[in-house]
């Protein structure tokens, strides 16, 4: 491999990306939107949701109850309606996402030891909001219920459970943590097979790529230096992404930058092999970038970065195990978050290798092919 | 006036021929959008199950194995395995094997038996929030049912007869959406952004290629107007949105069920106005773009990230910074998400969704002639 040819097409690759004025700022820009949009927007933690409360009780355990909501920072109560009637325009509007009903006689069906409904409804038409809303009421119902419970068996002198239910490295919830992390490899990911898949199209459409191959370069040269500079640019990318969870979310680094930089590094190998096998079976740009969001669409789906696994269904699963940022998405969380290292990982990286020396070892290999032909 | 029509039929042909004579962007924009609704459908929920559970049994009596089997029976957490000792569960943690860990700590079953306070305590894994939150909730609801069964079961085994302790049960109910099955809330948003993501794509090249063909100077030399070279452009792509349309709503009812509650002519109406919002969108990025790769990348960026984070499809945007509130306003998905969702579910109509409907007539005005005036510029 000649440094000196492998430089130039480098550098061809690069005055070739600044002649276009409008690519440049837009791969920045790219990083920085994504951020500021999966930080606030998918990251954004369902709190303070406009509650209305029917209190039909109007007695001391009606009013500790609706404290119990009110001081819990997940429900701000903004309406009293008097009855059910009146609450339906109110959720029709969309100003009120959950409403509590506390039935008259509440109160004296308490001190009799029966088992009283409490309603609370959620506005199902936005499906995140009910979930978490619906959880949160169940959970301050049950920690109500554990009071109640407490003073009873204390007073009869009998057993109780004390359960301490503690959230382990990131005790406050914030979505944004787990974003982040995840972010860092998805960006890296899609920043590589978009640009870099339209780059190596282009070449072909155009037919410079002929020209290329009389000169004297080899394939060798001419694969790295188109490749390298795209690498680069994916590698700033990342490290832009890494600074403003950081800093700008306060996102929390917990682990070794190495264990960081191998998972990173495996996983650009493998997306510069699916950058080049999309463009491998794309002859011109515009089937190179349906191919990446073909691509794409599954890989943000299934990964588990904005959806938990957990929530799929059984059929889907293993599905799952066969999109490498899966597994970068776990060594990735577990660096920053946990704390993990790659020995605790190893099953990961494993994965990730097996990917990293499969996809892009069949990339160059084809690659080759098709530039000897 | 004839005669421009015959024009713009002219170009709609054109274009058609060319989508036509593609096969693999027939297969891109009419089988794919299908396939993206499937998979979404199946696989996006907020509702977590199984979540991977390790125990840690330090009492070892009947009373600790029947408290942890509660958890097995739950259908929430998944038991996977015990572990022996505390480092057991940080190792399942570090390996993300485990998000969950209950462990049960010595004496827990001579406490119940002797009428004191027995403890447990729930690990929750936080770096994969929704499960955790979840977890939580679960971890708690569940604790609260086995306290008062171990109180019941003590007050049976004294002879103190049945229990009599008030509780409170939550009785929920979603409204619009009684089983809370997120399929119902998602797919109507699902359909916009998929079109979205369609339209923007196609259009978005599509000036850029006849420029870098040099067919654009070509057409330029006809007695095309500017205005009919847009609208002749806009038609098939159109068509095929319409067509996309139809397909995902079909599936949508066919084969999840959703229900069709409000006025299908809002919906028509409404979806008709978002395509000429989305292909304009498209033809602005046509007109500015100096290459098919910003071109293309630009139209990952517009169709993409706005249509899946601004439009409340699946994310909430009530506790979102008022800036990026007014940029939701911004892009026609916000708009078309509640007049989709608003027919879909709620079973809405003219009186209600009239200012979406309104605001996309706008949008579709001005982008429409953004597009015609920047290209103008382009070309002078």
């Amino acid at each position: 491999m000649n440094l000196r040819r492998l430089r130039l097409v480098m550098w061809k690759e690069l005055l070739q990306l600044r002649r276009d004025r409008l690519l440049l700022p837009l791969i920045f820009m790219m990083p920085i939107m994504y951020v500021i949009m999966f930080g606030y927007v998918v990251g954004s933690d369902v709190r303070n949701l406009p509650t209305a409360v029917i209190d039909n009780d109007q007695t001391a355990v009606s009013r500790q109850l609706v404290d119990a909501f009110s001081s819990s920072g997940y429900f701000v109560i903004s309406a009293r309606p008097s009855s059910e009637a009146s609450l339906q325009p109110l959720v029709d509007a969309g100003q009120v996402k959950v409403a509590i009903v506390i039935e008259s006689g509440t109160e004296a069906s308490l001190a009799r030891g029966e088992t009283v409904p409490l309603g609370i409804i959620v506005d199902g038409s936005d499906s995140k909001t009910a979930s978490v809303a619906s959880g949160y009421a169940a959970e301050i119902v049950a920690a109500f219920d554990q009071k109640l419970l407490a003073s009873a068996g204390h007073a009869m002198g009998g057993p109780t459970i004390d359960a301490r239910v503690r959230v382990m490295f990131n005790p406050s919830l914030k979505s944004v943590n787990a974003m982040v992390p995840g972010l860092v490899a998805s960006i890296l990911m899609m920043s590589i097979m978009v640009i870099m898949s339209q780059a190596v199209v282009r070449e072909r459409a155009r037919g410079t790529l002929e020209q290329m191959m009389v000169t004297p370069i080899t394939r060798a040269e001419y694969l790295t230096g188109k490749v390298l500079p795209y690498a680069l640019i994916a590698t700033v990318q990342t490290v832009f992404v890494v600074l403003i969870g950081l800093y700008w979310f306060n996102v929390p680094f917990n682990g070794s930058v190495w264990t960081v930089a191998l998972g990173l590094v495996l996983f650009t190998f493998t997306s510069i092999g699916m950058g080049l096998l999309i463009s491998l079976v794309s002859r011109t740009q515009q089937q190179a970038q349906q191919t990446v969001m073909f691509v794409l669409i599954p890989t943000m789906v299934l990964s588990g970065f904005i959806f938990p696994i957990e929530s799929m269904p059984a059929a889907i699963v293993p599905l799952t195990y066969l999109i490498p940022l899966r597994y970068a998405l776990v060594v990735l969380r577990g660096a920053f978050l946990k704390g993990s290292g790659i020995l605790d990982m190893w099953v990961q990286f494993a994965a990730m290798v097996a990917f990293a020396v499969g996809i892009f070892g069949l990339a160059v290999s084809r690659f080759q092919k098709r530039l000897a032909e | 006036m004839r005669a421009a029509m015959a024009r713009v039929l002219a170009i709609a042909r054109k274009e058609f021929i060319h989508i036509i004579r593609d096969w693999r962007m027939i297969v891109a924009v009419l089988v794919l959008p299908l396939a993206q609704l499937l998979l979404f459908a199946y696989a996006i929920s907020f509702d977590v199950r199984n979540v991977p559970t390790v125990t840690l049994d330090m009492d070892k009596t009947t009373a600790s194995r029947a408290y942890l089997d509660a958890y097995s029976k739950s259908g929430f957490f998944q038991v996977q395995g015990s572990v022996g000792d505390l480092a057991g569960i940080d190792d399942a943690f570090n390996r993300s094997q485990a998000r969950v860990a209950i462990v049960v700590q010595r004496g827990y079953g001579d406490a119940l038996a002797a009428g004191r306070t027995g403890s447990v305590s729930v690990l929750v894994d936080g770096s994969e929030p929704n499960s955790a939150q979840l977890g939580q909730t679960y971890a708690v609801a569940l604790n609260q049912a086995l306290g008062r069964q171990a109180l019941a079961t003590w007050a049976d085994s004294r002879g103190m007869g049945s229990l009599h302790v008030g509780t409170l049960e939550p009785r929920i109910q979603a409204w619009y959406n009684p089983e809370r099955k997120s399929a119902d809330f998602l797919i109507p948003g699902l359909m916009i952004v998929i079109i979205m993501i369609v339209t923007v794509q196609q259009t978005a090249v599509t000036l850029v290629k006849e420029r870098e063909n040099g067919t654009l100077e070509q057409l330029l030399e006809s007695p095309l107007t500017h205005s009919e070279l847009i609208v002749g452009k806009i038609l098939p792509w159109a068509a095929l949105g319409v067509l996309d349309t139809v397909t995902i709503t079909a599936v949508a009812m066919g084969v999840f069920g959703i229900p069709l509650r409000g006025d299908v002519l809002v919906l028509a109406v409404g979806i008709g106005l978002f395509i000429v919002c989305a292909l304009s969108l498209g033809l602005v990025i046509s007109a500015v773009a100096p290459s098919l790769e910003s071109a293309n990348i630009s139209a990952l960026l517009i169709s993409f990230l706005p249509g899946f984070m601004l439009s409340g499809m699946a994310f909430p945007l009530e506790s979102i910074p008022p800036i990026l509130q007014f940029v939701s306003y911004l892009f026609p998905a916000r708009y078309m998400v509640d007049i989709a969702r608003g027919v879909f579910l709620k079973g809405a109509s003219w009186d209600i969704l009239l200012p979406q409907v309104l605001a996309l007539t706008v949008y579709a005005l001005v982008a429409l002639g953004v597009a015609t005036v920047l290209n103008r510029r382009q070309r002078a």
